[in-house]
């Protein structure tokens, strides 16, 4: 993902590890973990240490308070995509997690935005969808495989 | 029996929902108007009736006296209250409300008028012993007597317009050659926004302290003072940071400055709550600068060392009922401060920030009082004052005050406007307002220390990509749409949006 502050630009890559979240920025390697407390507020955990953040989206501008202080970014979406283009014909997931199930097999015909696998990531799961209608080519991962953006799950021909 | 059948909140924001708080506790029903810009505005659903006055513009609707007083005869009100700004010191409308039969809560429309005329309010105040500065308020504004003027009251010297307020037409002269452009330039201005081009010539004091005296008079000769109040912190010669009582007074000057106070309510015939306003030069004298004839905006740092609700005294006060203080009610306890929370962005020149609330979250604790208009989903629109909040806090100490203001600043969340919140975090931790080292010119002085830091730090940006990667596939399944959760960033919104 890149988030843009002003005239500096922050590509951000953010992976689960078994201890928490860990994020690839301006050549750091940060490790956290995150839980959303309600809408908009979130508790940032470094170990015992833990921040509140607020975060709210308008249109691509993210508003967020950290430490008491208010910031405004800017979310690149095409610049996620160039950083890296998904293959229409390939399923990934957008963000990190562990697929909870796996609800088609090779040679099964499937419809556009027909539920194809469940990835829970924090608590929360996110259905992935076919792109488009087909047939399922390759299923790459099962039940409680960790994963990752970047990385084809299931393949449509 | 409650002061009045019901009162009619001639205002908006912040200082309506605390007129209509204090007249809920006297079991006075309430009245709120408001524009078109304002139909669900948190001053509207927190009175009991309310009233539209037309659109959003001010001069059509919290400006139309001829609408505030036909809202009042329509909800048979019998009592305005015109908070502070808007229409609050206009006389016309003071005499306006009398003549419809129904009580001002604030001084006749004469001593508003008398006030308002700063050539008038200098003359008078001279008059009756209270220090002014040197200068010149006669009648024969021709340039030439102006110049003659001028070099009798020596350089620099101050241009002021005798008419309005809020710095507008204001200049400082430095030495004889800058001043006909100075005075064409302020006449202009002064006509284009008052439409009166009459100036005061006042010595310029370097570096001065902005104090001011509460005062509470019934207009029968009785007046007292409720201390006062340190409003150095400005920018463009509006208040950013108030405090009560002033650190730079000792109980001598203290009370020297509290009775020219009073002596100046006495001489223009007070009645009800009002501000006189002085400058406080390094040496310690003190001179007139104006009278505010209403209820300040930093009236909460009195209430909060006296422990009164001026807005009481001051119904109490329209309802004839006599004057109650004693010279103890005046006795600071402990320390108060105010933050004014605006839609103002300090990386771009200070300018107004219109923009929706989208999330908000205010602080609460011992010793912290937030007086706020807002709510989320609140628009913040061009058409009014920037002004959305205001955090004060009380402590036994200057210093306790400023810790308590620390924390409740920092657990201040407001999202979607920006603020001048880490400006004001920014003064309230700088080691000169730590020492009292205030002066009007401190956010000028230190204004590379106030201006905030444009961007996060990088712990707070990885962790806003990881909330957003999960609110974003959250969104994504609900909606049960777009494969591509990013792509539903556009809708995607948290916080309750209107």
């Amino acid at each position: 993902m890149r988030l843009r502050c002003g005239e500096e630009t922050f590509d951000v890559q953010v992976r689960e590890t078994k201890r928490g979240l860990e994020a690839q920025v301006a050549g750091r390697a940060i490790r956290f973990a995150l839980e959303r407390a309600r809408p908009g507020v979130f508790v940032v955990r470094d170990g015992a240490r833990s921040t509140t953040l607020h975060l709210v989206a308008d249109g691509t501008v993210l508003h967020l308070s950290w430490d008491g202080v208010a910031y405004a970014l800017l979310v690149e979406r095409e610049g996620a995509r160039t950083a890296h283009r998904p293959d229409p014909d390939a399923l990934e997931t957008p963000m990190p997690g562990r697929v909870a199930a796996v609800k088609v097999a090779p040679g099964q015909p499937v419809a556009k935005g027909e539920e194809l696998l469940v990835v829970e990531a924090m608590k929360m799961e996110n259905a992935l969808r076919a792109p488009r209608d087909g047939v399922v080519r390759a299923v790459h991962v099962a039940a409680g495989d960790r994963v990752v953006p970047g990385r084809a799950l299931v393949e449509i021909e | 029996m409650p002061l009045f059948r019901k009162v009619l909140v001639a205002n908006r924001g912040e200082i309506a929902v605390r007129i209509e708080r204090t007249c809920r506790v006297l079991g006075i029903p309430t009245v709120a108007v408001f524009s078109e810009a304002d139909r669900t505005a948190r001053h509207v659903r927190e009175a009991d009736e309310a009233v539209g006055i037309g659109p959003a513009e001010a001069a059509e609707s919290y400006l139309s006296i001829e609408r505030i007083v036909a809202a009042a005869l329509e909800a048979a009100a019998d009592a305005v209250h015109p908070g502070y700004g808007f229409l609050s010191q206009n006389g016309d409308f003071a005499d306006a409300v009398r003549d419809a039969g129904l009580v001002f809560v604030g001084p006749p429309g004469d001593v508003h008028r008398r006030m308002g005329d700063k050539r008038a309010a200098r003359r008078l105040m001279a008059a009756a012993g209270v220090p002014v500065l040197p200068g010149y308020d006669g009648d024969d504004q021709a340039d030439a007597a102006l110049l003659g003027e001028a070099r009798r009251v020596g350089w620099p010297l101050m241009i002021k317009p005798s008419r309005g307020g809020g710095g507008k037409g204001m200049r400082i002269v430095r030495e004889e050659a800058g001043f006909q452009d100075a005075l064409a330039s302020s006449r202009r201005e002064a006509k284009a926004a008052f439409g009166d081009d009459a100036v005061v010539l006042e010595r310029f004091v370097e570096r001065p302290r902005h104090v001011e005296v509460q005062v509470m008079a019934d207009g029968e000769g009785r007046a007292v003072h409720l201390g006062e109040r340190e409003c150095s912190v400005q920018r463009r010669h509006q208040k950013v940071v108030e405090e009560a009582p002033s650190p730079a007074l000792g109980p001598e000057e203290r009370r020297t400055l509290c009775a020219a106070g009073v002596e100046a309510a006495r001489a223009v015939g007070y009645v009800n709550a009002g501000t006189v306003e002085f400058l406080l030069s390094p040496d310690g004298s003190f001179s007139f600068l104006e009278m505010n004839t209403r209820l300040q905006v930093e009236h909460p740092v009195t209430e909060a060392v006296t422990g009164l609700d001026l807005v009481r005294l001051q119904l109490e006060s329209a309802a004839g009922r006599p004057l109650s203080l004693s010279p103890e009610d005046a006795v600071p306890r402990g320390h108060a401060l105010e933050c004014r929370l605006y839609a103002e962005d300090p990386s771009n020149d200070d300018l107004p920030s219109p923009g929706r609330v989208l999330h908000l979250s205010e602080p609460a604790g011992p010793g912290i009082r937030v007086d706020s208009g807002l709510d989320t989903g609140s628009e913040v629109t061009v058409h009014y004052d920037p002004l959305l909040s205001k955090i004060v806090t009380w402590g036994q100490s200057r210093a306790e005050a400023i810790e308590r203001m620390r924390d409740a600043l920092r657990r201040t969340v407001v999202l979607g406007v920006p603020t001048n919140l880490a400006r004001l975090r920014a003064i309230v931790e700088h080691p000169a307002f730590a020492a009292g080292d205030l002066h009007t010119g401190f956010i000028g002085a230190h204004l590379r220390e106030l201006t905030p830091r444009p961007c996060p730090p990088l712990e707070a940006i990885a962790a806003a990509a990881a909330a957003l990667a999960l609110e974003g596939g959250r969104d994504g399944r609900e909606r049960r749409a777009a494969p591509d959760p990013w792509s539903s960033l556009g809708p995607w919104r948290l916080g309750g949006g209107a």
